[in-house]
């Protein structure tokens, strides 16, 4: 049984893995593993979240979160669209602002320094604060240098629902929800240096019913700054919105139901060594937890954010997008991978083919860390890109992919990978939908491989053109004279 | 019959032929085990009973907490148990997708906690499954737990072994059905009484049921999540097949609209099973064969779980002057006044102003002197006819003007000569800098 999970690949995926030629030519050139973003794609994500906005008659700013691809490219481009960008660090902030973004359209989000704090404070970006400490300190850098009011939210955690008690995963981040007023007693006491715009919040989760108590509980929150002559105006839900990063669902299914039969030896192991990502068998019996991101996800990105907006709220027993807007609140999102889906790919070229007791071998020049899927527990097949004027390819394969560190544990994948035809030394694989997250979040130099270049790939007229991803900018030549 | 408990009505439920002209069968007598007439609703309340019998004194005295992973009818069967016996039950849950039940289990003084959903930044060294995280958290809260583990207590299966299985055998002049037929949960019920059956007959056929993966049905595990179970033995089952939410719905239709009888979707799901089942056996039989499924619990607790489904089973008759009648022309046509005009309208004192917005939001902020009808209530006494006098003009605020445009067009139509909706809404108002109050 060949056992595929076959990737999500939309139109202008597909039109790029088309360009056979060029993807050689770009590896032969930049080396192997190459990255490639879709500076185009990322827009047209923005403007599905912006439609959602618009079905719910919300108003508020779309920020990606940068963390989940360093490209330069691709917040160029963004800075030439309406969205904002959540920055996480000193430096993401300083290359969101050399991209072109305004501080207006700039959120500074995660754990700070000093440094990071007063760049924020000094350009007048949004500081979202982490805890009670951190807008202290803000206060402090903004009195002592003598600069201007800064724009803040608050982040907070730990919310209580009512009736059924939803249980959440404990959050290093964010003030007690329950401590609002200990919030709005700093923001009082620093009224000259601290402008409370809003409340935050953002749960490492995928279930709708944790996030719909958090919005509650923030409406809770912000009700008690007005009441104390505050006049906050937005309520941030932070990302996790989710992608669909499957094609077919049956596939899914039919893949875990074999890996479960595999933990409890009822078939031949489908995984290196008989890793069970999470599962084991204790006795006959399945333990652990499936320890995956659940690839397939027919509501992911601007659709989950619509469901989320239509689902009632325990307290109040009415939709959380209609609460907003009653309240006349902004909504705030920061997705990351949300906003990436389907805007780059990883290529590698492939080093070794061999047969290795039952197994076949496939060593491929990028390494586990190059294309961090596994690490995220994404699980999905690659694409082979036959060398250009190579011979017809013979059947298919079930292979292991193994990276080029020298780690026993350096494979791409711990999963047999079922490909459609049996890869040659030469031809590239193509890891598609990776631009969140998988590409360069986790990427090392270790024994002084390079991390991979970067290039943005953008359509002019009909043909694809490339550019350094340091080298991109959004004003090509021809649609200026166009 | 006279008992001094409830829950010594527990068991004894009635075996009923379900009519041929009903299922099609023609050399196959099939019978329900109508476990559905249990005290509680359920054939949980056997299992919850066995467990939690033999350890209530000791509880009862030390005033422990009964506790269960439980998302349905385990859960219900505890807490009145527990409830009866002077004991708190807590269950902790993370598939509880039936309303009516979590409302049940507030209503009998449950607590319950709801697990947290799957991480969406992965954390692959976190892999543990529920129950081992329920017997963690149980373990730093200390002592004052009573587990009854309705996923590996060999009591649930005994419940069955010594009392359904023998039931349906008496039940039967003696002999053990050809077939037996049921929905895999905590395989509690279809171990127990599988095993009791080939006490009598070796032979009987044991088809085991599981849900289709993509599917929900409530009390039914997937083929996938039944190896979490650790009472189920895949050596007890002939045959293990699946059923989909649509046939489960299918077989409940049948059962509670022909049959008398008011199944959930595990009852319908084991009868659209069984009846698929034993179609293709019966068309090779020549001589006559019985077939047992058991019908679990009640539909009541499932109305939500069919509206989502099916919602054309709850056709209701259009109610008169809805605002979904209105059409967008008509709300085009409105009167509406923009923030200037409506500024003027409230300062003459011309009428009343109707802020449709959640109550909470009013509270918070509004336009002086407006009252408060949240849109739906609003909805609700315009089906009434008009809530206020034709002599009295009315402006409707919202927070974008469209809803109030709408309602105004209704107003309208309804004969209201008066009414209008406040442009842009109270953002508009907001935006133009216009005084908001909070009382």
């Amino acid at each position: 049984m060949t056992l595929h999970l076959s990737p999500r690949i939309e139109p202008i995926m597909r039109s790029v893995l088309a360009e056979r030629d060029l993807l050689a030519q770009l590896v032969a050139a930049c080396g192997s593993p190459l990255a490639l973003v879709l500076p185009e794609r990322l827009a047209e994500n923005v403007a599905a979240f912006r439609d959602v906005y618009s079905d719910h008659r919300l108003g508020g700013r779309i920020y990606f979160a940068h963390k989940a691809n360093q490209s330069s490219a691709l917040v160029r481009q963004l800075a030439a669209g309406e969205a904002g960008i959540d920055v996480a660090s000193l430096g993401e902030l300083q290359h969101a602002l050399g991209a072109g973004f305004t501080p207006d359209r700039v959120m500074a989000t995660g754990p700070k320094n000093r440094e990071f704090l007063w760049l924020a404070a000094r350009t007048g970006v949004t500081v979202n604060a982490d805890s009670l400490d951190e807008l202290t300190e803000l206060a402090s850098i903004v009195t002592g240098r003598r600069l201007p009011r800064v724009r803040v939210m608050a982040r907070l955690s730990g919310f209580a629902s009512s009736g059924v008690h939803v249980a959440s995963r404990r959050s290093r981040f964010g003030a007690p929800a329950g401590e609002i007023g200990a919030v709005a007693d700093v923001v009082e006491k620093h009224a000259d240096a601290l402008d409370l715009t809003g409340v935050a919040f953002h749960l490492d989760t995928i279930g709708v019913a944790e996030k719909v108590v958090a919005i509650e509980g923030c409406l809770a929150a912000l009700d008690e700054c007005r009441r104390r002559g505050l006049r906050p105006w937005s309520v941030d839900i932070g990302g996790g919105f989710g992608a669909g990063y499957l094609a077919d669902g049956a596939e899914w299914e039919r893949w875990t139901t074999e890996l479960t039969a595999a933990v409890l030896g009822r078939r031949p192991p489908l995984t290196w060594d008989g890793h069970g990502y999470g599962l084991r068998n204790d006795g006959g019996t399945l333990r652990g937890a499936l320890g995956l991101y659940p690839a397939y996800r027919p509501v992911a990105g601007a659709a989950y954010l619509d469901r989320l907006l239509r689902a009632d709220a325990p307290g109040q027993r009415r939709p959380v997008g209609t609460l907003l807007l009653d309240s006349m609140y902004d909504l705030h999102v920061e997705p990351g991978r949300a906003l990436l889906d389907q805007c780059g790919l990883v290529l590698a070229r492939v080093l070794e083919v061999r047969d290795d007791g039952g197994d076949t071998i496939v060593r491929l020049d990028l390494n586990a860390r190059d294309v961090s899927l596994e690490e995220h527990g994404v699980l999905m097949d690659p694409v082979v890109l036959p060398a250009p004027g190579s011979a017809a390819a013979s059947g298919p394969v079930g292979a292991y992919l193994l990276g080029n560190l020298c780690l026993e544990a350096d494979l791409i994948t711990r999963r047999k990978v079922f490909l459609p035809s049996r890869p040659r030394p030469g031809d590239l694989l193509a890891f598609v939908n990776t631009a969140g997250y998988f590409m360069d979040f986790s990427a090392t130099t270790a024994i002084r491989r390079p991390v991979a270049r970067k290039v943005a790939l953008y359509r002019d007229g009909g043909a694809w053109r490339w550019r350094l991803d340091e080298d991109y900018w959004p004003v090509h030549p021809r649609a200026e004279a166009a | 019959m006279r008992y001094d408990a409830m829950t010594d009505a527990i068991g004894n439920t009635p075996l009923v032929r379900i009519d041929p002209a009903v299922h099609g069968l023609r050399n196959i007598d099939l019978y329900a085990k109508m476990e559905l007439l249990n005290p509680f609703g359920s054939v949980k309340d056997r299992a919850a009973w066995t467990m939690v019998q033999p350890l209530l004194t000791a509880a009862a005295e030390r005033g422990d907490t009964v506790v269960e992973l439980s998302s349905g009818n385990t859960a219900k069967a505890l807490a009145v148990i527990a409830g009866m016996h002077g004991l708190t039950f807590k269950s902790v849950t993370n598939r509880m997708k039936v309303p009516e039940i979590k409302d049940l289990l507030l209503l009998l003084g449950a607590d319950i906690e709801e697990l947290p959903g799957q991480a969406e930044c992965l954390d692959p060294t976190n892999t543990e499954d529920p129950l081992t995280r329920m017997h963690r958290s149980l373990a730093a809260a200390g002592a004052g737990y009573l587990h009854t583990d309705q996923y590996f207590n060999d009591l649930n299966v005994e419940a069955h072994l010594h009392g359904t299985g023998p039931e349906i055998v008496k039940d039967l002049d003696g002999r053990a059905p050809d077939y037996f037929i049921a929905c895999v949960g905590t395989a509690g019920s279809s171990t127990g009484v599988a095993t009791a059956l080939r006490q009598h007959n070796p032979g009987v056929q044991v088809i085991g049921l599981v849900a289709h993966k993509a599917d929900f049905i409530p009390g039914i595990r997937n083929i996938d999540e039944v190896h979490e179970v650790g009472l189920f033995d895949p050596g007890v089952y002939d045959a293990i097949e699946t059923v989909s939410a649509d046939d489960a719905i299918d077989g409940l239709l049948t059962l509670v609209r022909r049959c008398g009888t008011l199944a959930g979707p595990t009852g319908g799901g084991a009868y659209q099973g069984a009846v698929r089942h034993l179609r293709a056996v019966d068309a090779t039989l020549t001589e006559r064969r019985t077939a047992v499924f058991i019908v679990c619990d009640r539909v009541e607790s499932y109305l939500s779980y069919l509206r989502e489904r099916r919602p054309e089973l709850f056709r209701q008759p259009p109610r008169r002057n809805s605002a979904r009648t209105v059409t967008d022309a008509e709300a085009a046509g409105a009167s509406s006044l923009d923030v200037a005009a409506a500024r003027d309208w409230v300062e003459r004192r011309r009428g009343l102003v109707v802020d449709l917005r959640s109550p909470y939001a009013y509270q918070a902020l509004h336009i002086d002197g407006s009252i408060n009808i949240v849109d739906e209530l609003f909805a609700e006494l315009l089906h009434g006819g008009l809530p206020f006098s034709r002599r009295q003009p009315v402006l409707l605020v919202c927070p974008v003007g469209e809803k109030s445009a709408r309602y105004a067009a209704l107003l309208s139509r309804m004969g209201h000569p008066e009414v209008h909706s406040l442009a842009g809404g109270v953002i508009a108002w907001r935006d133009a800098g216009e005084e908001l109050v909070r009382d």
